[in-house]
């Protein structure tokens, strides 16, 4: 079960949206568990918030074993600085946990034209698969076609697939029929 | 519970001996007695182990001590035998010094990914092993460098993925981040964002493997006799004692040999999802050389090119001409065949006569009447 939680007020299509894709990529029941207010504790000098520490401190949400829960906000996040500088940062998750983040901070506007809405969609479905992956233990992908490519690489198109790659759907497939429940 | 090198064969044996000659990558772990409870070390291939202590158990009738090992990623135990631990490649954790040499090295440019698959297989698992976390650095780079390319067959798309967690890992470990900021980290370097230009020092250089010497045997020479013509089911004992039957017929067989070689290649290159242990096994027992070599070294410009043009001439030429050379042909039958085939192509391009093809022309391609012939076919249909 995918339990999303939202830190800001998000339209309920969108959410609606996201949940129906999220149960077709994974085969998972998706629900929107509601929404909580964002933890100040995590909000850095910068007013930037520190992706780790939000979703360590992050609201609490009834979830059983193997549950996965996604905390959604609008917020900037950061990282910390590795030794080449600070990737830009769309997300955070656990690798194989069950609790990951991402941000639409860094979206394109939603706006209210169709077409809009429907970019604005499907980046966050894509987002979304691409964090819940990691948490099915799933790694970056050199295919730009597949969601679990880098979210900032300079091959992704404007407006990228929401699909995992055979590899990628093989191998969470394999590890959602290993889960224990 | 995995007990790892508990009994090993005596060609084992053997191998282990030599790997000890060549002199182990800095950081390796030399004996036990380096080892301490809660130690955490790099198991080649495995991951990161935390040592929990000694162990002594009964096996076989001897009495055997053992290091027990626990994976930190998901708590698996491992026992290696006391005196196998500096043979199995157990190394430190790297350094966070050795970690940003590795970035400067996934960051820098590189164009060269080796093209020959059985040598790059060979070389990754060997890098995988010996090669220490740049080592590990080396396969993910190379394999996404070749991604650009072309995409991995299955089994190195595996390969990818298994080495990519082990950087992960150890660079998580290393540096005290949840391993998807050191996804993001190893990424960063390999595809920065449009117009992030990186701060890159010059690379380390890898460890420059020596290998066991059964890994690193070279193609030296093409054999003559090898045409891999067993892979084509063909057999080479009647060929062999046709072959020497027929005294001149050096010049046919050596224009078989390069007309089945392409075939060989095919073979090979298709075979790029076949599983590494059947190569290095064929590697070691007969002749290993003979794919790399028919890819790598090309044919010599002197003999005759190999295609089926010249046996058809050939034959077309014996059939003009009573050339007591090459006009006997009775032993190849691969090449009578290609010979025979080739001949029968020139009359079927050019003007053919109508009575010589009657046969051969199928069905729907004659001029039928159309209401008589549509009918039966409907029928043989339903």
């Amino acid at each position: 079960m995918i339990r999303i939680v939202t830190l800001a007020a998000y339209d309920e299509g969108d959410i609606t949206h996201l949940s129906k894709t999220l149960y077709r990529s994974f085969g998972l029941g998706t629900e929107h568990a509601g929404v909580r207010a964002l933890p100040k504790k995590a909000e850095r000098d910068d007013g930037r918030f520190d992706a780790i520490r939000l979703l360590a401190d992050g609201p609490p949400v009834r979830a059983y074993a193997d549950d996965k829960v996604l905390y959604i906000t609008d917020k900037e996040l950061a990282i910390p600085k590795g030794p080449l500088g600070e990737p830009p940062t769309w997300g955070f998750a656990e690798q194989g946990g069950n609790k990951a983040l991402i941000s639409t901070f860094r979206f394109k506007p939603r706006g209210v034209t169709e077409a809009s809405i429907e970019v604005f969609r499907r980046r966050l479905a894509r987002e979304s698969i691409h964090f819940i992956g990691h948490l099915w233990d799933l790694h970056h992908c050199y295919d730009a076609r597949c969601a679990m490519h880098p979210s900032w690489s300079p091959t992704l198109p404007d407006d990228p697939e929401f699909e995992l790659d055979a590899f990628c759907r093989d191998k969470s497939e394999r590890r959602v029929r290993l889960a224990k429940t | 519970m995995v007990t790892v090198g508990a009994v090993r064969t005596s060609g084992k044996r053997e191998r282990a001996d030599k790997q000890e000659e060549a002199s182990p990558p800095a950081g390796n772990i030399a004996s036990s007695a380096d080892l301490r409870p809660g130690d955490r070390v790099v198991y080649p291939k495995q991951g990161v182990y935390r040592i929990t202590g000694l162990e002594q158990k009964d096996i076989a009738g001897q009495r055997l001590e053992f290091v027990k090992m626990s994976r930190e990623e998901d708590g698996a135990s491992v026992l290696v035998p006391l005196g196998k631990v500096a043979t199995i490649g157990l190394r430190r954790v790297a350094t966070a010094d050795d970690i940003e040499g590795v970035f400067h090295y996934l960051g820098a440019s590189y164009d060269d990914p080796e093209l020959d698959w059985k040598v790059r297989h060979r070389d990754n698992v060997e890098r995988l092993i010996a090669g220490g976390v740049l080592g590990v650095a080396e396969v993910v780079k190379g394999l996404h460098s070749l991604s650009r390319l072309r995409p991995l067959p299955a089994k190195e798309r595996e390969l990818y993925d298994s080495s990519r967690h082990l950087l992960v890992n150890e660079i998580s470990v290393s540096l005290g981040v949840p391993e998807v900021i050191a996804e993001d980290y190893v990424d960063f370097a390999l595809m920065p964002p449009a117009g992030v230009k990186l701060p890159l020092r010059p690379p380390p250089i890898p460890v420059e493997l020596k290998g066991p010497p059964w890994k690193r045997k070279k193609p030296a020479v093409v054999e003559d006799d090898d045409l891999g013509l067993a892979e084509l089911g063909i057999d080479m004992a009647a060929l062999e004692g046709a072959a020497e039957g027929a005294a001149g017929s050096e010049e046919s067989e050596e224009g078989e040999a390069e007309g089945a070689t392409p075939a060989a290649e095919d073979g090979a290159e298709e075979g790029e999802a076949v599983p590494a242990k059947p190569a290095v096994k064929a590697a070691e027992k007969v002749s290993v050389q003979k794919i790399p070599a028919a890819r790598k070294a090309p044919p010599p410009p002197s003999p005759p090119p190999p295609s089926k043009k010249p046996a058809a001439k050939a034959a077309a030429a014996a059939a003009k001409k009573p050339a007591p050379k090459t006009a006997p042909k009775p032993a190849p039958k691969v090449a009578s065949k290609v010979a025979s085939k080739a001949a029968a192509k020139p009359p079927s391009k050019g003007p053919a006569p109508k009575k010589g093809t009657p046969a051969k022309k199928p069905a729907a391609s004659r001029p039928a009447p159309p209401k008589k012939g549509a009918k039966p076919a409907k029928g043989k249909k339903k």
